[in-house]
């Protein structure tokens, strides 16, 4: 069994890499394999938006995240630098920010891109998928 | 031995043009999203120098696009558990963007 992280640069709904890597987690756990951390950096990081409210006919990207930690207790790591410059925040960022509210949550984590070179190496594969 | 990956179309020729310089021998080149446009039969051309077998087309992604059945006979259809296999064969990837 190999572990695996991946690094998702693109933003949901924009293109396709967000749903081009849930569909690969998905058959990585479907091989055996585990799926430990999705890395959600730049404009991925959209991907952890509690407010995300798709029309019911098309994919739920924050659901499925959801569903895959829930499941295969792959943590979401979201690029705090990126997250707070787009108002992607947890409960104690808009606090330290004096932000009227919060769009992070659980079982998203904001963490730094020192998370993210952790990842790179005690993971067995880093795949990267583009915007 | 790398995997490289490219979701970028074709019109991207200048990248195309880097990815086929650095492949090394032993190297994959899986096309996926819109990479998949590359595998046409007669917009192939960036590729034509990679070795056959080292090239692939992911499969979901070329159907979604109505590739299936214009594609260029010598790249390999790659479903996606079988990336999930390219994956386990080549312990480094290189995501071109």
């Amino acid at each position: 069994m190999l572990s695996y992280a991946l690094l998702v640069h693109a933003a949901p709904y924009s293109t396709q890499g967000s749903l081009s890597a849930l569909r690969f987690a998905e058959a990585v756990v479907a091989r055996g394999h585990a799926v430990k951390t999705v890395f959600f950096y730049r404009d991925g990081v959209h991907n952890a938006s509690t407010l995300m409210a798709p029309p019911q006919d098309e994919v739920h990207l924050g659901e499925r995240w959801r569903r895959l930690h829930a499941t295969s207790q792959t943590e979401l790591l979201v690029c705090v630098a990126a997250g707070l410059r787009r108002g992607l925040v947890n409960q104690a960022e808009a606090k330290r920010h004096d932000l009227a509210m919060h769009s992070v949550e659980p079982p998203f984590e904001l963490t730094g891109l020192g998370q993210l070179v952790d990842a790179m190496l005690t993971h067995d594969r880093l795949i990267t998928f583009a915007p | 031995m790398t995997l490289h990956l490219i979701n970028r179309t074709p019109d991207n020729r200048g990248l195309f043009d880097d990815v086929v310089e650095a492949i090394s021998e032993g190297d994959y080149l899986l096309l996926i999203e819109d990479g998949c446009y590359a595998g046409l039969a007669q917009t192939r051309a960036p590729l034509g120098s990679l070795p056959r077998g080292s090239v692939g087309v992911l499969k979901e992604d070329a159907e979604s696009r109505g590739l299936l059945g214009r594609l260029d006979e010598r790249l390999e259809l790659v479903d996606m558990d079988g990336f999930v296999t390219l994956t386990e064969r080549f312990p480094k990837s290189l995501s071109w963007f």
